[in-house]
């Protein structure tokens, strides 16, 4: 069984929020549902919420990229040895602007599939019928087990 | 213009606090819903001149795949032509796009969130725009894949000392973040107009949005996702332009082997970026009715970015001229006389003009928020930056070291008619966009209305 409250004001919703957390109830049993972000919300809730793990898959990507530059490159010239422009085989200044290129490219794409699983899209459930709550805040409570 | 409608908050009929922003979130979804409803007969006009010179660009390449470069009016020494001025012209459109919606968006400038959106789309067409000029120059195209490094029978690699190389990796990373970057920013804007559509439409947004809730745990995992891909695109962009730059620099033309070209290169890139963002949103503004929400003040905040490019740009066309004397080497002052006064004088006249000279009038506060002003500027200067990359291009190879090998080039018809073709198949794509997905970010403009 779940409370539903709606608010079209949000001051009214802040202020309903930050009562509801600090009585004590579990941010599990709350979903809260937004039609925009909201700052003021942020920090009310990072209190009681820990921060967003996105940025591990940021950094994994981005460490991925880097790592996977170097080898491609040097693996790559290692692989068949040919001599161009008198240059040294393993020319670093030049293989850095690949190495940087592929840090971005992973790093970006990563974060977006960690966007994805951290936040549960695409969500079948919700594209065959979808939730919408048009410009309302809204604070959906689950009673159970009390 | 009417003044008074500067600011969205005060739009609504003198009625304070709360009330206001709910008006104000209505009021924008019915326009974003009147933007999608079906296209007038201009609307339908303006595609089809567009398709019209795909079309024709296509014919023209379909000429050149059957007969070969030959069509061109590429020779010896000028082997990079309008081609290559496109690839570097279109590349420069896309960034601005970036700058606007990632970097401005770091630096908390607030009237972005008008322009992000329109100009996240114009940076995805742009590099999808430059990314087949490449191909378009390379004589087998059906060859194309051997610019990528995958392993074959015959034990070679790319070489990744080559600029050409860099580029490969640099445009198509900058096309895969600017692709992301703008589909992530819409996933909330896409759920929203999947609420106000009915049937077959509905379907389609509630795929195209993945089933966005907007609970405050999806909230916070993207918004960290928009900061680190606004970190990660704000170096990238000023990468790509770089790399491009160095495609010219690293060699030793006179004109090219410089040390400026890198931050001239992306100045310029940004320059020309306002401007395409200007010659977009001014039509799309009066064709969606979107008065409301873009206004005057936010064409102000334009112009003076585009007047700030333009002086970056102007101080560093001075910097080139006086590197070019102090260095005491001939080739080098040969090529910047050249420039001046040589064959291809006009256009070097008609680049200073356009990017330089005209913008100076931007200092005018009257001008800056005449809104028709700034269109037929940005226009000037649309063509200006095309001739900027043009001078650059052709100047240097027809007159580089040696007098005996000294040339001249033009354009054959073929080359036109991709270039009209190019700017065809850029319209045409900001054109179905314009009609199928949201102009505006909607859940921004609604964040900055508190009540």
């Amino acid at each position: 069984m779940t409370d539903k409250m709606t608010f079209s004001k949000r001051a009214e919703f802040i202020s309903k929020l930050r009562e509801l957390l600090e009585s004590g109830v579990p941010p599990k049993k709350l979903k809260i549902v937004m039609p925009h972000p909201d700052h003021e919300v942020d920090e009310i809730v990072e209190k009681y919420v820990p921060p967003s793990k996105l940025k591990y898959f940021t950094l994994a990507g981005a460490l991925s990229g880097f790592i996977g530059g170097f080898a491609l490159t040097i693996g790559t010239v290692l692989d068949w040895p040919l001599i161009t422009g008198g240059k040294p085989l393993i020319s670093i200044p030049a293989f850095i602007v690949i190495v940087f290129e592929m840090t971005i490219l992973l790093g970006a794409t990563v974060s977006l599939l960690g966007f994805l699983i951290l936040s549960r899209l695409p969500s079948f459930k919700s594209i065959i019928s979808p939730e919408d709550y048009g410009n309302e805040f809204v604070i959906l409570m689950d009673r159970r087990d009390e | 213009m009417n003044r008074k409608d500067a600011d969205p908050q005060d739009t609504s009929s003198g009625k304070k606090g709360n009330p206001t922003a709910i008006d104000y979130k209505d009021q924008l979804e019915r326009d974003i819903l009147y933007a999608l409803k079906k296209p007038t007969p201009l609307y339908w006009g303006g595609l089809a001149l567009a398709a019209g010179l795909v079309i024709w660009g296509a014919i023209s390449w379909s000429i050149q795949i059957r007969t070969g470069l030959g069509v061109t009016g590429l020779n010896n020494p000028v082997g990079w032509g309008a081609y290559i001025t496109n690839f570097v012209f279109w590349v420069g459109i896309a960034h601005s796009g970036t700058l606007i919606s990632a970097i401005l968006f770091l630096f908390r400038a607030k009237f972005r969130s008008r322009f992000n959106r329109s100009a996240e789309a114009m940076t995805v067409f742009a590099v999808m725009t430059a990314g087949l000029f490449p191909l378009i120059h390379l004589g087998r195209v059906w060859f194309f894949y051997w610019l990528f490094p995958y392993p074959n029978q015959r034990y070679l690699w790319v070489n990744f000392r080559s600029p050409l190389i860099w580029d490969v990796f640099a445009v198509s990373t900058y096309f895969t973040v600017s692709a992301i970057f703008f589909y992530v920013g819409m996933i909330p804007d896409l759920a929203i107009i999947r609420r106000l559509k009915e049937g077959i439409g509905k379907r389609i947004y509630s795929i195209l949005s993945m089933g966005w809730v907007g609970t405050i745990k999806q909230w916070r995992h993207y918004n960290q996702l928009y900061k680190f891909l606004a970190a990660l695109a704000t170096p990238l962009v000023i990468s790509v332009h770089s790399v491009v730059s160095w495609d010219f620099a690293m060699s030793v033309i006179p004109g090219w082997h410089t040390t400026i070209f890198a931050p001239y290169f992306v100045a310029g890139a940004i320059f020309s970026g306002c401007a395409m963002v200007i010659t977009l949103v001014v039509p799309m503004r009066k064709m969606f009715r979107l008065e409301k929400h873009i206004t005057v003040d936010h064409f102000d905040k334009l112009a003076r970015l585009l007047l700030f490019t333009s002086l970056i740009v102007g101080y560093a066309y001075i910097v080139e001229y006086t590197l070019a004397f102090w260095s005491g080497n001939v080739y080098e002052e040969g090529q910047f006389i050249y420039r001046a006064v040589g064959d291809y004088a006009f256009f070097y006249w008609l680049m200073i003009t356009c990017n330089v000279v005209l913008p100076l009038t931007l200092f005018v506060k009257k001008l800056r928020r005449n809104i028709s002003y700034l269109f037929v500027l940005s226009l000037f200067v649309n063509v200006g930056m095309w001739f900027e990359r043009f001078n650059i291009i052709v100047m240097s190879l027809a007159h580089d070291f040696d007098p005996y090998n000294f040339g001249f080039y033009i354009p054959s018809i073929i080359e036109l008619g991709i270039t009209f073709g190019s700017f065809g198949w850029f319209f045409m794509f900001f054109l179905i966009f314009a009609k199928t997905l949201p102009i505006l970010s909607i859940t921004e403009l609604k964040e900055e209305v508190h009540d």
